[in-house]
């Protein structure tokens, strides 16, 4: 499909061709969704790199996926060929003229999450995504996020080595989610990734045993789509005086789960699970966006952004 | 860098479904993009026609280019294959395909012995018909505990090392002109009473020394047949390769859902079944 100007959302000082965002941890290092011919990095705004560390990490043992009611459980475990690999030999194989590609940065203590993005400051990549929330390791991740204080302190660790665009993902596995937005924000966050997985466990009748390896997963697709919208609009009344945008993302299976996101408060939308159902997605998704922009009377993409009406 | 693109996505007609006791269900497919391109080995990732629903990885058992159909053999065993085996002549299914690394020969080793344990026989046949293809000397055994989906019948080949009585085939390699025998312990007429992998060493047993050493393996079943394949190639020193199962996401390489620990010379990695296999060198998986 040809470029619509129409689509292009600014973010954090980039500008997306489109709103549509690749979400970590489903795309691999953006090199994997292309053996599916008529599929294509250059479709989308930005590309979400599969979450990186120090040092590379095997991951979980299996199973590591299991399909759940409109949804799935994932429990990868990080696995990544640790930072220095990516920055040699992954970084330098990715064409970033077709769109910006994100890293998305993990760690165990706060001095790995730095030394992470001290790596990752000297290289193309257009932003830079702290997760701060992922269920699937033992230290670090949701431990973290779960945590404003700790959410604050990576943050703020992280600011003070890189210049690059800061995006901080954040988990729903928490009481306040817009409080500890608020914290991230002040420490230096540019923009947030809203949500994360939920935390969740399958249980094999047979075996009497957890379906995953790791016992616990991170519960992603529709079945989470209207927590995840409830979580944007949340950070959305923190993040929207300041403006700071939101990747909303949680489930989003077709145009109208991401224009719910958008309206919701959203400037961006993510696809994981969904392409997992349908690699070929987001053409369709665009086209929707596209088709909605026609039918309603809007300019841009980005007036729908927080455009929800409120019941009287 | 730019990835090649390998695997397609069609919205593919069933053109036929047969059901077989068992849960086994036979079901062909219009996807010619898939079936101009896929070698033993691949699978495709299926989906079940239900919204909201992962695909299910299922090998591809006869790819007909010409006509652009391929055909897989699959079992009910929960709600996906459930769904699927619902699904009528006519229906549309999205399709990605096809999908792997398939078998490789290895030099030296022009005879195969190809064992396939229930609903692992698909790519045992989609190897069998391609090796006929280049006259390569073939022998597949089968192995089911339910009776196979298709109606056995009395061999006119002979096999070396087969135990009196066993003489039962699958029609199809019959007709291909390639061996076949079949084992079960459900006490099927015709069939060796035990498992594949004793079939398999009475016929090796039965070889002189150059014949068994211009032998190899290959095997796609249930895991405890996968040990005891790569269990025999150990110990008769040969090679063998096998097609592995595990849970699936993406099915492209993209999610690192699939993957199960390699012996490689490096070291133990975890590799993913759907691009880096399905098919994996036996002694790199089952290293005993
Ligand atoms: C490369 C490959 C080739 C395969 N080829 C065949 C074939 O030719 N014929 C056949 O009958 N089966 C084959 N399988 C197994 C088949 O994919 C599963 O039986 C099927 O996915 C089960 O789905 P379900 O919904 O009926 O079962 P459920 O148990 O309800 O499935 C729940 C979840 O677990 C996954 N799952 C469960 N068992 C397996 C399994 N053994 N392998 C992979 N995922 C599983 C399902 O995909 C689903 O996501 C193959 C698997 C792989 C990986
Ligand atoms: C298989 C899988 C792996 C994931 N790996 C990561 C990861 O490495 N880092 C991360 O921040 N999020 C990871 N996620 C979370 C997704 O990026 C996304 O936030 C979440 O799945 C919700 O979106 P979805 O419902 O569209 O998938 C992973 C999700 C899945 C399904
Ligand atoms: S299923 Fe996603 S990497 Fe294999």
């Amino acid at each position: 499909m040809t470029a619509d100007p129409r689509l292009e959302v600014p973010f954090c000082g980039l500008t997306l061709k489109n709103p549509l965002v690749l979400l970590s941890g489903c795309v691999g290092f953006g090199h994997e969704y292309p053996r599916v011919a008529g599929f294509s990095n250059a479709q989308v705004g930005a590309v979400c790199l599969k979450g990186t560390t120090g040092a590379a990490r095997p991951g979980n043992p299996a199973h590591r996926v299991v399909e759940t009611p409109a949804g799935m459980l994932n429990a990868i475990g990080l696995q990544n060929p640790g930072v220095a690999h990516v920055v040699e030999h992954i970084l330098p194989t990715l064409d970033f003229g077709q769109t910006c590609y994100i890293a998305n940065l993990s760690g165990s203590t706060v001095e790995e999450y730095v030394a992470v993005a001290r790596q990752l400051d000297d290289t193309p990549l257009q932003a830079l995504e702290i997760n701060i929330s992922c269920p699937n390791v033992k230290e670090g991740g949701v431990t973290f996020g779960n945590d404003p204080d700790m959410s604050a302190r990576v943050v703020a660790a992280v600011r003070a080595v890189t210049d690059k665009p800061l995006i901080t993902k954040l988990s729903p596995n928490q009481a306040d989610i817009a409080a500890n937005a608020r914290r991230c924000l002040e420490a230096g966050s540019d923009a947030f990734a809203v949500i994360n997985t939920l935390q969740g466990m399958a249980v094999d009748i047979h075996t009497r045993r957890p379906v995953l390896g790791n016992v616990q997963g991170g519960l992603s697709g529709p079945a989470i789509k209207p927590i995840a919208l409830l979580k944007v609009h949340q950070v959305a009344q923190v993040c929207v005086p300041h403006g700071v945008p939101i990747i909303g993302q949680g489930g989003i299976a077709s145009g109208t789960d991401a224009l719910e996101f958008l309206i919701a408060g959203a400037s961006a939308v993510g696809i994981g699970t969904g392409l997992f159902y349908d690699p070929l997605l987001c053409h369709k998704v665009l086209a929707d966006l596209q088709a909605y922009l026609d039918t309603h009377g809007f300019d841009t993409i980005g007036e729908l952004t927080g455009s929800l009406q409120h019941s009287a | 860098m730019t990835t090649e693109a390998t695997i397609f996505e069609e919205c593919a007609e069933i053109v036929a479904h047969r059901h077989w006791p068992g849960a086994q269900h036979v079901l062909t497919l219009h996807a010619p993009l898939t079936a101009a391109a896929a070698v033993p080995g691949q699978f495709v990732h299926l989906a079940t026609g239900e919204r909201h629903a992962l695909r299910r990885p299922l090998s591809i058992m006869r790819a007909m280019p010409g006509q652009g159909w391929i055909e897989v053999l699959y079992k009910a065993v929960g709600r996906g294959t459930q769904v699927l085996a619902e699904r009528g002549v006519g229906e549309r299914l999205a399709l990605l395909g096809p999908i792997g690394r398939g078998f490789t020969p290895v030099a030296g080793r022009p005879r195969a012995l190809l064992l396939g344990g229930g609903v692992g026989l698909p790519p045992m046949i989609f190897l069998a018909e391609a090796r006929r293809q280049l006259a390569r000397q073939t022998l597949v055994l089968l192995g089911s505990e339910v009776p196979f989906p298709f109606q056995p019948r009395p061999s006119q080949q002979l096999i070396a090392g087969m135990p009196h009585g066993v003489i039962g085939t699958m029609p199809l390699l019959e007709d291909w002109g390639i061996g076949c025998r079949l084992a079960s312990r459900a006490g099927l007429p015709g069939c060796h009473d035990g498992f594949v992998t004793d079939l398999a060493r009475l016929h090796l047993d039965a070889l002189d020394e150059p014949t068994r050493e211009a032998t190899m393996l290959y095997g796609c079943g249930p895991e405890p047949m996968l040990t005891a394949v790569a269990a025999l190639a150990r110990e008769y020193m040969l090679p063998c390769q096998l097609s592995l199962e595990e849970y699936m996401a993406c099915a492209v390489g993209g999610c690192a859902g699939c993957v199960v620990p390699v012996h490689e010379p490096a070291g133990l990695a975890m590799r993913r079944v759907c691009v880096d296999g399905p098919v994996f060198d036996a002694a790199a998986v089952y290293p005993g």
